[in-house]
């Protein structure tokens, strides 16, 4: 059991009032995180295999490796939660981001901590020159075209707008799409979604991989927190089917 | 923030030279080209970003028709709009917009990450990515947004969505009273980040 899939709810955390920072990088170095974060997207060997088929076999890239949201979750989901709250949201793709560089053999931490010794000692020392226009433009066009999830299926939706529902409590390890604190409660169809969608990768006995119809979900706050809940609200998400089964 | 954790003294020295040195490594790996990391950001400086909601929801706002297409079928209303290539690409490929009304208000969280409508929107601000306000969000959403600053009477139906499967949400807000006037450019100028993830009302600037 993950705290950071139990997030929904938590209590006794800090910085009451919230925090209303509106900036989206508080550091100028947050942006190169980022920027190098949608680069693996965009250049993810998946991407043949979906069925847009980009072109990655012929993209003068040396990365061969497969890196989706569902990988950059992983890691954070993976985090102990300490370290969780500990890190700014940037700091924690800094870390998962080079470690996965490490740990499929792209770089050693060797040569990163070398490298971050020379930069911390002459911090406008430039970048290496290597200009290779067609990995920007696959980037760019994987920005622009996506990765649509919806699969043709064969069957029909199990639920129908209106159906009371309860929440299973599956069980998840490394990674999930199921928001904790909606585990065994009940709540209504308030939507079908067109079409089946596939998850980025298997999620094991969790159960998302395979392409599965999601609906959204309209719960009574007083059946997730009680008499704590706040009036005259409703909270929606949107679950995948294998999430959910009939109200008993 | 409290001083629960410690850090260390050069953190934004070191994590400056980590950044920089990664990205050289990759570079000189062949992983990405020397260009790529600009390219992606000035992307999101030209083509993804709020920008491009602000001009849909001013377009909804005096249009009641193109409104109606828009809650009906987000993806088609967007593909009428004059926009650069690429609104349903990434973090694009599913969307719904809801509405605020005088007795509806609607609010996006996403508890299990940051999930945000990247063509429309841009890149998720750090109050959407904080863990307190995604913890807090869904179970007590007026005490949350009256202390960002907007005070609901408890007669208006709160709202609150949380995007945990591949759709993409935002805000319609609602128009502000004495913009009767206002161009659809003019319009756009009101409409905030904030306004379009349902934590802020669109406002005249006094």
């Amino acid at each position: 059991m993950k705290l950071q899939h139990y997030l929904g709810g938590l209590e006794g955390l800090d910085s009451e009032p919230l925090n209303f920072e509106k900036q989206i990088f508080v550091e100028p170095w947050e942006t190169r995180i980022f920027g190098i974060h949608v680069a693996m997207m965009g250049l993810s060997q998946h991407l043949s295999d979906t069925p847009l088929q980009y072109p990655l076999k012929s993209i003068p890239t040396t990365f061969k490796s497969t890196w989706t949201w569902a990988d950059l979750r992983k890691g954070a989901e993976a985090m102990n939660p300490f370290d969780y709250f500990r890190f700014r949201y940037y700091e924690k793709w800094l870390g998962g981001i080079s470690g996965f560089f490490m740990q499929e053999g792209y770089i050693t931490e060797e040569q990163l901590d070398a490298r971050t010794a020379v930069y911390l000692e002459k911090p406008d020392a430039p970048l290496p020159s290597v200009s290779e226009p067609t990995i920007d433009e696959q980037i760019v066009d994987y920005l622009r075209r996506g990765d649509p999830a919806i699969r043709e299926v064969d069957y029909q939706p199990k639920f129908s707008v209106g159906q009371k529902i309860e929440v299973k409590d599956v069980l998840s390890t490394d990674h999930t799409r199921l928001p904790g604190y909606l585990r065994n409660r009940t709540g209504s169809i308030e939507k079908v979604y067109e079409g089946a969608y596939a998850y980025l990768c298997s999620t094991g006995p969790d159960g998302l991989g395979e392409p599965m119809y999601v609906y959204s979900v309209k719960f009574d706050p007083k059946n997730i927190w009680g008499d704590m809940a706040e009036g005259n609200s409703w909270v929606y998400a949107d679950l995948f089917e294998v999430y959910v089964e009939a109200a008993k | 923030m409290s001083e629960r954790f410690s850090y260390r003294a050069d953190r934004e020295a070191y994590s400056t030279a980590k950044i920089k040195a990664l990205e050289s490594l990759l570079i000189e790996k062949g992983i990405i080209s020397s260009e790529t990391v600009d390219k992606v950001l000035k992307f999101f400086e030209t083509d993804f970003g709020p920008f491009n909601g602000a001009k849909l929801i001013a377009r909804a706002w005096v249009d009641p028709e193109f409104k109606a297409r828009l809650l009906a079928n987000t993806p088609a209303a967007i593909a009428e709009m004059d926009f650069p290539p690429g609104m349903a690409g990434a973090e694009g490929e599913y969307m719904e917009v809801v509405e605020n009304t005088p007795e509806v208000h609607n609010l996006i969280v996403c508890t299990l990450c940051s999930c945000y409508p990247w063509p429309m929107l841009g890149l998720p601000p750090y109050w959407y990515k904080d863990p307190t306000f995604r913890a807090r969000a869904v179970k007590e959403p007026r005490k949350v947004l009256k202390e960002f600053g907007l005070e609901l009477d408890e007669s208006k139906e709160v709202r609150v969505w949380d995007s945990s499967a591949q759709i993409r949400w935002f805000v319609l807000p609602e128009r502000p009273a004495g913009t009767e006037n206002m161009s659809e450019t003019e319009l756009a100028a009101l409409v905030t980040p904030e306004a379009m993830m349902g934590v802020a009302q669109a406002k005249v600037s006094a």
